[in-house]
This record gives C-alpha cells, sequence and structure tokens, in this order.
C-alpha cells in the first residue's frame, strides 16, 4: 500500500484523538520519545535509526579488530586463546559487513533516496520499518552469541565442511546462519522497497537519467541485494538443514562437494563486494561536484560505469577460488573476467578526477574524506588487478596480502567515503554541522591510521603471513610490520573517538551557532531545497524537475557569456517546511512485533522449540494485525479506490510474500515470518 | 589545517615509498623463509617473472592517480566560496575523453591478461620426468609422484614407488588410500631438479598447502584430488604454512619441504623403506603382539620395552609403526590417517604439525618438549580431543593420562624409531 | 496553494495511477520479488543438478530419487497443478467482469487443484521414505526433498493467499476495484507453476 499511506487528517506532528473502533489496531499517532521512535514509519527516522545502531555496531566490530592487533603485535602472542582468536575474527567480519557498512549505507539510502527523487516516503513505510527493526534484531541475535556459548569461528565465509556440526560442534555457526538469514530478509525486503521507491516515486520530470548519481549507484546496490541475497540464503538453509537435521550437502564422506558452499557464497558475496563499495561510490559523486562548483563529469558514463560494475560483478565470483582446485581453465576464464571488471572502476575514478580539473576545490572535511577515499580506494584497486593474475594470486590469496587489499577497498574506498557522507548531509539530517576543525583532525587521524594498518599488511602477506593465523613464529620476519599494523589500529581507534566527541561537541555547540539553512554547502540535488532538518513531510510541495542538479539550477543559469549566475538565492529558491495539512504515513508497532518473533524462532530451533512455538506465533500474530490493521485512519473518506494491499510482507525465503488485501479482514496469512 | 590539500597528496606517495621501502626490506631479511619474493625455483620465478611488471604498472597507476589528485588540489584549491561568484567552466562531459580512458585500460588489461593466461597454463602443466631411483633392491623408473593430504592440523606424504604412474584419477577416497611405500608427516621429501607431482586431498576440512618460495598454494579438499606441482632449484629446506583456515589450531599447522640431491633422496628412500627393526629385547613381544597374543611386560624390563607395552595400550590404535601395528599384521583394523606414521620418526626433526623440534641445536634428543607434548597436547596446540561428547571424533592428539614414568619409558621406545636425519638438517629446519 | 500541489501529488501517489513507471507499487514489488525468487530456485536447482546421482560411499549404494520415482505419477500432478494456472486466469477474468460467484468459484478451484498438487507431493515423499530414500540418506536425495520441499511451500503459500481471496470474496470485499490484488496474486500463482516446470523437467525428465 502505499506510497504515502492515505491521508491522514492531522497536522504534521499534531497529537490529535480519533476513535479507536479497532482497538489496538488503530495505529498510533506517533507522539513522543520512544514511542515515537519504535513505531515510526518515517523514512527519516528509520534512517537515523539505521545510522545510530551501525556506528554502534562499529565500535563492537572495532573493539574485535583491536583484540586481534593486540593479539598479533609479537610473535607467539599469548592474549587470546586460539578459540577466542577464531571467534573474534569471524564475529569483526561478519560485524563489519553486515552489521556496519551495509546498514550505514542502508542509513544513506533510507533518509537520502526519497529526498533526492523528491518523493515524501518510500513506496512502503511499513516494510521500511520492518526491514530495520528485522535486522536490528537479527544484529542482536548474532551478538547474543557472546553470552551464549562463543560466536561463529568459521571465518566470515564459513567454508564448509569446517562449518558443520562435526568440526564445529558449538551453537556458535548456528548464530552465524540463522543471523545471516535473518539480517538477509531484512536486506530483501528492504531493497525491493527501495526499488520501487526509485522506480516508482519519483517526482514530476525526475527522469531516471536526471536522478543524482548517488541514487542511481544505490539503486544498482539493491539490483545487486535482491539478487544475490536468494544465493546465499539457499547456501544458509543448505547448511542450516546440514547442522539441524543431518542432511548431506557438506559431508564429503557422503560424497558431497565442499566447493558447492564456496560457490554459492561467492555468487553473493561478489556482488557483496559492490554492496558495499557502490554507496561510497555514489556519495563521493555528490561530494566532489559540490566542493568543486562543477557538474559531474561524464553523468552518463558515471552512471552506466557503476551499472556495468553491477552486471560484470556477477561474473567474477570463482576469482576467490583460484587456488581450491576448480581446474584451469575456469580460473582462465574467472582471471580475464576479473581483469576486466577493472576497467568501468577506472572510468569512475577518471570521472572524478576530471570533475576536480578545472574546478574551485574547496576542502571541507567531507571533500577530504571523499579525495581521500579515491586515493585508499586507488590503492585497493590495483592491489585488485594483481589478484586478478590467478598465478599470481595462488601465492597472495589467503595471505595478508588480502587482508591488506579489502581493507583498503572496504575501509578506503567505503569507510572514508561513508565518513565523508555523515560530515556532507549532518547539517541537513540533524540541522547544526560537524565542527570542521575536528572533522579534519578526525580525517588526518583515520587517514594515518589505516595506513598505518593495512599498508604493512601488503609487505607481510608477500613475505608469507598468512591470514587468520591466532600466532606467528618469530623469524620469518613479521615482528616490525606487526607491531606496526597494531599501533596503527589504534591510532584508527583514536580517529573514531575524535569523531565521537566531535558530534558530542556540535551537538552542545549548536545552539550557540547560526543555523546551517537548507544548503550550508551550495550543494546541487533537491535534499538542500528543503530546510535543515529535513521536515518529516520532506516537500512542502513536490518539485518539478526540469534537469539534472535540479537544486543547482534554480540558484544558477547562465548569462549571454555562458557564465554562470546567481538566478535566485538560497532562501528564495528553498521550501521552508511550513506547508500543514501533509497527509503522512501512520506509525505502526506491528513491523516491530513482526520482527521480535524471528530470532526467538532462531534460538528455540538451536535451543529448546517451545521458543519457535512463541517466535512464530508472535510473528504470526504481528503479521496477521498488520494486515488488519487500517491503513491509516479508519473513518478517513478515500474516495477512491479501496484496492489497498497491505505491504506485503515478503519473506524471501520460504516465499511467503505479498500478503494481499486489507480491505477488511483479509489477511494472506503468510505466517512464516522466519524460517 | 590552514592546507589541508598538499597534506593528502604528500602522504598517498610516502605510503607507496613505504611500501616499497617494505617489500625492500623483507628482500633483504635473511630470515624470511616463506617470503614469496624470493623464489628458489622454476615454477615460484614464472609466478614471480608475472607479478613484478604488474606491481609495477599497478604504482605507475597509483603514481598517476595520486599525482593527479595531488596537482589538482593544489592548483585548484579555494579556500572559501564566500563572496565568490565566479564559477568556474561548467564542462560537464567530453565523450570521446570518455572512451578514450575507457579503452586504454582496457589495452592495458588485455596486455596483462594475456602474459597471465601464459604464465597460468604453463604453472598448470606437467612434464613426463621420470626418475631412476632403487626400490628394495629393485631399479624402478619413478615419475615423482606425491599425494598430499591434509588434516587438522598436520600433513600426511604418501610416496608411491612400485613403478606404477598413481595419478589423482586413480584416488577415489582420502579415507580409504592404497598403502603407500612411505608415509611421512610434517616434512616433504624431494629430489632437486625434478619437477615433482602432488595431489592434493584432505581427510577433514579444508586446508591449503602451500610452500612459498616453491610455488603458489593449492587447497586440499576433502574428496577432491587436486593436481599441483612443487620443484626446487638446490638443496635446501623450505618453510610452508597452512593457507586456509581449518579450525582451532589453524595457525600451528606448519609444514617444510626438504629439498636433496637425488643421490641424498636414494639414501632417504632407502632408509625410510626400512622397516623398524627392534632389537631382542623388543622382537619377542612384538610376535606375540602380531599374532594377537599380547605379552606382559615385566616391571623390571627395559625402558624401551615398558614403553612399546604403553605405545601398543594407548597409542597404536592411531599410530601406526611399520613392522609393528602395520596393516599386515593379523586382525589390523587401524587405517593410517587418523595421526602420523611414526616408522621413522626419529628421521623427522619436527613434529606436533611441525611447531616444535625433535632435537636440540646441538644435534641432541629434545626430550623435553616430546614429554611437554605427550603429557598434555593440548597445552601445546589447542585441540579438540579430551572430554568429548559421545560419537565425536577426537581433533588432535589426546592426552592420555600417562604418569611421568610411562612417557619416560615411551619416549624411550620412540627414540628407537629411525634415526637422526644429520646436524645439517636439524640446524636448517629448526623451527620458532 | 501549496496545500493542493500537496494534495495533488498525494492522490497521484496514493491512487498508483501516477507511478513513474505506470506500474503500481505493489505489482511492481512483486515483479522484482519474483526476479529475486528465479535465483533462489536457481540456487536450488544447481545444488540438485550437481549432486543428483551421488549416492554417498561404500558399497551400500544407497539409493537415490531417481531410482524409485514414478514419473507418470508426478506427470499428473505436474498437470494438475498447470491446470490451476488457467483457472486463476479465469478467476481474474470472473472478478473483472464482476461476477462474484464465478471467481469465488475459480479461486477455490485454484486452491484446490493446488491441494492437490501438494496431497500428491506428500504422497511422493512418503513413498520415498518407505523405498528407502530419505532427507539424510545422501547428497541426491538431501538436494531433491530441499527443492522440492521449497517449491511445495511455495505452493502452500500461494494456497493460503488465494483462500483469502476467498474469504475476502465471500465477505463481499472482493470488488472488480480489488482487481490488481488477485492479479498480483496470480503472478505470483504462474509463477510458482512456471518454476515447477523447470523443477520437473529438471528431476524426472533429464536422464541422470
Amino acid at each position: 500500500m502505499a506510497i504515502i499511506e492515505e491521508p491522514l487528517a492531522l497536522e504534521t506532528g499534531s497529537p490529535g484523538t480519533v476513535d479507536q473502533p479497532l482497538g489496538m489496531l488503530t495505529r498510533p499517532k506517533g507522539g513522543n520519545g520512544w514511542r515515537d521512535w519504535v513505531s515510526t514509519v518515517d523514512h527519516k527516522k528509520i534512517g537515523i535509526m539505521y545510522g545510530v545502531a551501525a556506528m554502534f555496531f562499529f565500535v563492537v566490530g572495532g573493539i574485535e579488530a583491536l583484540l586481534i592487533r593486540v593479539q598479533l603485535a609479537v610473535p607467539d602472542g599469548q592474549v587470546l586463546s586460539a578459540g577466542l582468536y577464531n571467534q573474534l575474527f569471524t564475529m569483526h567480519g561478519v560485524t563489519m559487513v553486515f552489521l556496519f557498512i551495509m546498514p550505514l549505507a542502508a542509513a544513506f539510502a533510507n533518509y537520502l533516496i526519497p529526498l533526492q527523487i523528491g518523493a515524501r516516503d518510500v513506496a512502503f513505510p511499513r516494510l521500511n520499518a520492518l526491514s530495520f527493526w528485522i535486522w536490528i534484531s537479527g544484529a542482536v541475535f548474532v551478538n547474543s552469541s557472546w553470552f551464549l556459548g562463543g560466536g561463529a569461528d568459521c571465518g566470515w565465509f564459513c567454508y564448509s565442511p569446517n562449518s558443520g556440526v562435526t568440526f564445529s560442534p558449538g551453537n556458535g555457526v548456528d548464530f552465524y546462519v540463522f543471523g545471516l538469514l535473518i539480517a538477509g530478509i531484512a536486506s530483501m525486503v528492504s531493497s525491493i522497497n527501495l526499488i520501487v521507491t526509485v522506480l516508482n516515486m519519483r517526482a514530476p520530470g525526475m527522469h531516471l537519467f536526471r536522478m543524482p548519481v548517488l541514487t542511481w549507484m544505490l539503486l544498482v546496490t539493491q539490483f545487486l541485494l535482491v539478487f544475490a541475497l536468494p544465493v546465499i540464503t539457499v547456501a544458509l538453509f543448505l547448511l542450516m538443514f546440514d547442522r539441524l537435521f543431518d542432511s548431506q550437502f557438506f559431508n564429503p564422506e557422503a560424497g558431497a562437494d565442499p566447493l558447492l558452499w564456496q560457490n554459492l557464497f561467492w555468487i553473493f558475496g561478489h556482488p557483496e563486494v559492490y554492496i558495499i563499495i557502490l554507496p561510497s561510490f555514489g556519495i563521493i559523486s555528490e561530494i566532489i561536484p559540490t566542493f568543486s562548483r562543477k557538474p559531474i563529469f561524464g553523468y552518463s558514463f558515471m552512471v552506466f560505469s557503476g551499472i556495468a560494475i553491477g552486471f560484470m560483478g556477477w561474473g567474477v565470483w570463482a576469482h576467490h577460488m583460484f587456488v581450491s582446485g576448480i581446474g584451469p581453465m575456469s580460473v582462465a576464464a574467472f582471471s580475464l573476467s576479473t581483469m576486466f571488471i577493472a576497467v568501468p572502476t577506472g572510468v569512475k575514478i577518471l570521472n572524478w578526477l576530471a570533475t576536480m580539473w578545472g574546478g574551485k576545490l574547496r576542502f571541507s572535511t567531507a571533500m577530504l574524506f571523499a579525495v581521500g577515499s579515491i586515493a585508499m580506494f586507488t590503492i585497493g584497486g590495483v592491489s585488485g588487478v594483481t589478484h586478478a593474475l590467478a598465478p599470481a594470486d595462488t601465492q597472495q590469496t589467503d595471505t595478508y596480502y588480502i587482508v591488506a587489499h579489502f581493507h583498503y577497498v572496504i575501509f578506503g574506498g567505503g569507510v572514508l567515503g561513508l565518513m565523508g557522507g555523515a560530515y556532507f548531509w549532518w547539517p541537513k539530517i540533524f540541522g547544526h554541522m560537524l565542527d570542521e576543525t575536528w572533522g579534519k583532525v578526525h580525517f588526518w587521524v583515520m587517514l594515518i591510521g589505516m595506513n598505518l594498518t593495512f599498508g604493512p599488511m601488503h609487505v607481510l602477506g608477500l613475505q608469507g603471513m598468512s591470514r587468520r593465523i591466532d600466532t606467528y613464529a618469530a623469524g620469518f620476519g613479521f615482528e616490525a610490520w606487526n607491531m606496526v599494523a597494531t599501533i596503527g589500529s589504534f591510532v584508527i581507534a583514536f580517529a573514531v573517538l575524535i569523531f565521537f566527541v566531535n558530534v558530542y561537541r556540535s551537538y552542545k555547540a549548536a545552539p550557540s551557532l547560526p543555523a546551517p539553512g537548507p544548503d550550508p554547502w551550495d550543494a546541487r540535488s533537491l535534499e538542500w531545497m528543503v530546510p535543515s532538518p529535513t521536515p518529516e513531510h520532506n516537500f512542502d510541495e513536490i518539485p518539478v524537475v526540469e534537469s539534472e542538479d535540479e537544486w543547482w539550477h534554480r540558484k544558477y543559469g547562465y548569462d549571454e557569456d555562458n557564465r554562470v549566475v546567481r538566478i535566485a538565492t538560497i532562501e528564495e529558491a528553498a521550501q521552508d517546511g511550513s506547508a500543514v495539512g501533509v497527509h503522512l504515513p501512520a506509525p505502526s508497532f506491528w513491523p516491530l512485533v513482526v520482527a521480535v518473533g524471528m530470532p526467538l524462532i532462531a534460538y528455540g530451533l538451536m535451543f529448546t522449540l517451545w521458543l519457535t512455538v512463541v517466535g512464530g506465533a508472535l510473528t504470526a500474530f504481528g503479521l496477521y494485525s498488520w494486515a488488519l490493521e487500517p491503513v491509516d485512519d479508519p473513518d478517513a473518506d478515500h474516495g477512491h479506490g479501496d484496492g489497498h494491499h497491505g505491504d506485503g510482507d515478503d519473506d524471501h525465503d520460504d516465499g511467503g510474500d505479498t500478503d494481499e488485501p486489507t480491505m477488511a479482514g483479509v489477511t494472506a496469512g503468510d505466517d512464516a515470518g522466519g524460517e | 589545517m590552514s592546507d589541508p590539500v598538499t597534506k593528502p597528496r604528500r602522504r598517498v606517495p610516502r605510503l607507496g615509498f613505504v611500501l616499497l621501502l617494505g617489500l625492500v626490506l623483507a628482500g633483504c631479511a635473511s630470515d624470511a623463509e616463506l617470503d614469496t619474493l624470493q623464489p628458489r625455483s622454476g615454477v615460484a620465478d614464472e609466478i614471480y617473472d608475472l607479478a613484478l611488471p604488474v606491481f609495477i604498472i599497478a604504482g605507475v597507476v597509483l603514481t598517476l592517480v595520486c599525482g593527479a589528485v595531488l596537482y589538482l588540489g593544489i592548483k585548484n584549491r579555494v579556500a572559501t566560496y564566500e563572496g565568490d561568484d565566479e564559477f568556474p567552466e561548467q564542462i560537464s562531459h567530453n565523450n570521446s575523453l570518455e572512451i578514450a580512458w575507457t579503452i586504454a585500460p582496457a589495452i592495458v588489461m588485455a596486455v596483462i591478461a594475456v602474459l597471465t593466461l601464459q604464465t597460468h597454463f604453463s604453472i598448470n602443466s606437467t612434464e613426463a620426468n621420470a626418475m631412476t631411483i632403487e626400490v628394495a633392491g629393485e631399479t624402478v623408473e619413478w615419475e615423482p609422484t606425491i599425494v598430499v593430504v591434509g588434516q587438522q592440523w598436520w600433513w600426511e606424504f604418501r610416496y608411491y614407488l612400485d613403478g606404477t604412474q598413481i595419478t589423482a584419477d586413480d584416488l577415489e577416497n582420502p579415507w580409504d588410500l592404497p598403502p603407500a611405500d612411505i608415509v611421512t608427516s610434517g616434512q616433504l621429501a624431494i629430489p632437486t631438479g625434478e619437477e615433482v607431482e602432488l595431489i592434493v586431498t584432505s581427510r577433514d576440512v579444508i586446508h591449503s598447502f602451500w610452500i612459498p618460495q616453491l610455488n603458489g598454494k593449492r587447497d586440499a579438499v576433502p574428496g577432491r584430488f587436486s593436481p599441483w606441482k612443487i620443484e626446487a632449484d638446490d638443496p635446501g629446506v623450505y618453510f610452508g604454512q597452512c593457507t586456509e583456515f581449518c579450525g582451532l589450531s589453524h595457525s600451528r599447522m606448519r609444514m617444510q619441504t626438504i629439498a636433496m640431491t637425488p643421490s641424498d633422496f636414494q639414501d632417504w628412500i632407502d632408509m625410510q623403506m626400512a622397516p623398524a627393526s627392534f632389537d631382542d629385547e623388543l622382537q619377542p613381544y612384538v610376535d606375540a603382539f602380531r599374532a594377537g597374543e599380547p605379552a606382559t611386560v615385566p616391571d623390571d624390563a627395559s625402558a624401551a620395552l615398558r614403553g612399546l607395552d604403553v605405545f601398543a595400550g594407548q597409542c597404536a590404535s592411531c599410530h601406526l609403526v611399520n613392522g609393528f601395528n602395520d596393516l599386515t599384521y593379523d586382525g589390523a583394523e587401524t587405517v593410517s590417517g587418523s595421526a602420523p606414521n611414526l616408522t621413522n620418526l626419529m628421521s623427522n626433526t619436527t613434529f606436533a604439525g611441525g611447531i616444535l623440534n625433535l632435537y636440540n641445536p646441538d644435534g641432541s634428543f629434545n626430550r623435553d618438549d616430546l614429554a611437554r607434548w605427550i603429557r598434555d597436547p593440548a597445552a601445546v596446540k589447542d585441540n579438540r580431543a579430551d572430554d568429548l561428547p559421545d560419537g565425536e571424533m577426537p581433533r588432535g592428539m589426546p592426552d592420555r593420562n600417562l604418569t611421568e614414568r610411562q612417557i619416560d619409558d615411551v619416549i624411550a621406545f620412540l627414540e628407537t624409531l629411525g634415526s637422526s636425519p644429520g646436524d645439517e638438517i636439524i640446524l636448517a629446519t629448526e623451527v620458532e | 496553494m501549496a496545500t493542493a500541489t500537496v494534495d495533488t501529488a498525494l492522490d497521484t501517489a496514493h491512487e498508483d495511477h501516477g507511478s513513474s513507471t505506470g506500474i503500481s507499487n505493489t505489482k511492481l514489488a512483486m515483479w522484482v520479488f519474483l526476479g529475486s525468487e528465479c535465483l533462489l530456485f536457481g540456487g536450488l536447482i544447481s545444488t540438485y543438478l550437481l549432486y543428483k546421482t551421488r549416492r554417498g560411499p561404500g558399497p551400500t549404494n544407497l539409493a537415490i530419487p531417481t531410482d524409485v520415482f514414478d514419473i507418470p505419477f508426478t506427470s499428473v500432478s505436474s498437470f494438475v497443478l498447470l491446470m490451476s494456472s488457467l483457472t486463476m486466469v479465469l478467476a481474474l477474468s470472473a472478478l473483472t467482469r464482476g461476477d462474484n460467484a464465478a471467481t469465488r468459484t475459480w479461486l477455490l478451484a485454484t486452491a484446490t487443484l493446488g491441494g492437490v498438487f501438494i496431497g500428491g507431493q506428500v504422497y511422493e515423499f512418503t513413498t520415498f521414505l518407505r523405498e528407502g530414500v530419505g532427507f539424510t540418506s545422501n547428497p541426491a536425495s538431501s538436494a531433491f526433498f530441499t527443492l522440492t520441499g521449497f517449491h511445495g511451500v511455495h505452493v502452500s503459500m500461494g494456497i493460503l493467499m488465494l483462500m483469502s481471496l476467498y474469504v475476502a470474496s465471500v465477505q463481499g470485499n472482493l470488488t472488480p476495484k480489488n482487481t490488481e490484488t488477485v492479479e498480483i496474486v496470480g503472478l505470483y500463482w504462474h509463477f510458482v507453476d512456471v518454476v515447477w516446470i523447470f523443477i520437473f523437467t529438471v528431476i524426472y525428465l533429464i536422464p541422470a
């Protein structure tokens, strides 16, 4: 249902009182405090919650990383036991990939996509809330393993048969399996929602090829998710069946092939790399034009190279398996395809440089992060090319050289870009700027820290240090570089601390500083035409889009000499957020209820079945009530079309899915939210 | 922060320099036995020769990109947009430029691709290179082939020397491999100057066999028999480490390759092929054991005999000693593979998955570490072998709860198995 | 002024007529979801293809599904499932005409045919179990039960949706205005049928 679910004849934020003929099924009216947050369906609040939760797990994953580095600081480290070390590096990877980078990108996607395309919310606001709550329940579930017997200890790609119950008898791998399944459902629902939003909810005139590059990259990301997640879902189900129900998918003694898991995992896993990196590419593509005072160079090439990466990302997965014995012909084919995926990536880098060419560069913190991200990503990119050489990869894979490579890609390309995005959109989201001086210190400390940490890992890998070893012997030349890397990791931690201090200080200082206004950076896309922070209804009126970089063109035009001249001040061109009576989707508690049931189902399958019954009942009850819940105020007169359907509660796993009509009392009881 | 622009630029080249310096330093380190940049074989050379120019190309690309960032940042930087209504020229695209820089990297990649494919097929090809060896007094044409079996957390090497060429297609079940002429663990002996084909497999989880100076790695996948090869130009000892995460003691699964001249290799074969020789005191016990009527050992017997008795009771269900509990004796049920074959234990210089020395640097027997290992294996190397729930197979060596005297005795027996390989090997293979 | 614009925008958005693509949100979401489902079944079918002859080790040579399946029986139940696509189309067409009684009949017929298919699957599973081909026997049987089981769950979900529509119709809540809802359920139902054609071909028609 709807988009903006049906008009609610209330002023934004008005407490309002309405009859509640349906008792608990009457939709809450929002209001104040925590109730507002847990029942919200506002894409902006959901985005903020994604961001806050992601930063929390960044700290968790960071602490895990510091423990790893402490253990490896000197040869024969004694700080951690082998078992604990194995859990830590597994959970570090799982946390950083699934609980930090992906949700942080989701935070930007949720907050910015509707604003950038000129919409009031996403296509299915309640489903959006559902995605968040399912994701966070999966995140909490995975981390609860620390208190219930220990985390997964199989590495983030959890190769079979080591992940089987024979070799990993504890519950750690079960937490991994169910946690990723639950998080996968969340990502699945979210990506369908966002795809529909981008394709269907654009403002008048916002053609696909007028959308900001960020929205484009996020759209490609969502498509990658939609098609990659079912593949790992299959793999996780097979592993779960093996572990819980004694099937024979990964038991080599019964004739199974352990490479099945690797193929399924990496068919998901390689697109996943682009799922991680493309949002950052999009953010960089917003920041650099703004601080170069030029349009992005080669907009269509930027977009098509992103799409090309999205497609080619499906044809390279086996480069993770060059040494697994898949046969020389397969290796040769995947080696070639991997080399050529470097081409569209290179096109992006050159286009960013061309945007800076002849521009007027202002190095705000956001710009520093964006430019730093390009440089750091380039390091990860060229080391990636060296892996594409299958013969060279037989020396490099599973060593610290790989660890260095993907940290330059993910941390350098991904995290730095997302951090730049945080500085860039902070005023839009919170209504005050982050301190620029602290921000620049943050940038430099983080850049130095990451190079100290991950730079030496190139050397260590080429010196022959395997990854995932909890100790190493003295005498192989590893000592000095490991110590440098450990020091570097604490420099990164210090940088993150600086960021949090900056957040706190900026928040405290905000009241005494001038408000940033709608457009503090003289930026280019539609989100900057609404006040900061964004009003609940986003746009007073939906803008009619006439060009790429619509907002910039509302501020500037060209004179007869084709020079840029200002045609309107920001204040003149911007909306003031004063619209009243904008009908917004009503809040709902049911997404939360549905989500809470899912980890219970998983706990039950692992420990005691009655919890599964409780969780299943809770989820089913949530879905049922959701379907019965009026789209908004039952007394509102819709005038047209009674054909609202409840937001489909897509459960991609077992096909529950679209549920249907909501009108009265019809529910598509697709229970099974949990599998 | 007055000049935020120049710093990022400076930073990046410096990183490249640090990297380069690191590589150089690594190249100079005398003790870097795992170093991929010090190839010691034809195959490793080929890989190195492919990687080096690509590293250089990568360095050039990196320098160009970072140089461009640096240049643009310095040249185009402005402090603020306040009061500046002069916009730069609003160039939004240039299609011929775009096409040029789409094609240019594609051409570079195509060149790299050709080089890569050449090397790739070269290192995956094998040559027919039979060598003549003496096996139990008979001359055999042997095309060097060794079956490499990974398990938690040590490597087994199986030599089939009967003259029939074994290939990956002959093998079906890693849990039931055909009996081999020589079975060793932890240290792979190869002749120099010969291409040695490896058939890599595993009995439990995935491991990866890697001797960096001799070749890249190949995963040992249970149920699969993956071909690989290895060769060494010069005699010497080349270190390795399992590189696919394989569970608890992954980091303590190490191995060495000892390359010997063909004549030394022949001597090594002769030594390994000789069955365990038991002295007059042990032989009757062995005979009785093989006949299925274990003898009782008086308390005042020699330490070695008492040790043999302990071995028979506590160790022989997993460890094989050819001539004692091998597969030819009456009623044998043990399948080799659950633990290393100890027939020529003393000819090895490392044990416990390649992490402990069997000899001290002065050539004397390292009794202390062996005792420590037998006393409580899990304290030396994490495992999952003790206090297991029903039905769970031990992973690693269990603690047999031997008394100190039993430990001394069993070590006395183990000392009789094979002979030292000599001080030179002992020094060259020393670990930690 | 502002408000007027707002209302216009909302109206279009609300009724989906004005969506940027011209396809309603819900239907577009279903299409995307079904695209994703293709990969889910793709993964399961690939797994089955890889494992279809793997009996497990040793001399016991356990039976695999292709040893014991009954092609004529499954062909009949496949035919039943395909026929349900026809009745689904008839239900939609009846609703479009406003013929509620016929709509209900065809919805019920579709669900019943689906139910017959599921019944056939349950029967097949029990037969397999009797013949010694269980879920845990060997990789081939694990893959068979997982693939067909996942499909069976999808069919069951479809039946639940159809029954929900039926109940709505009985309560008088299914009118020609809801045509699209039925159409979307139909999309799902046809997809599940098409997937079965692939599965049937892979398991029963392509020789081992």
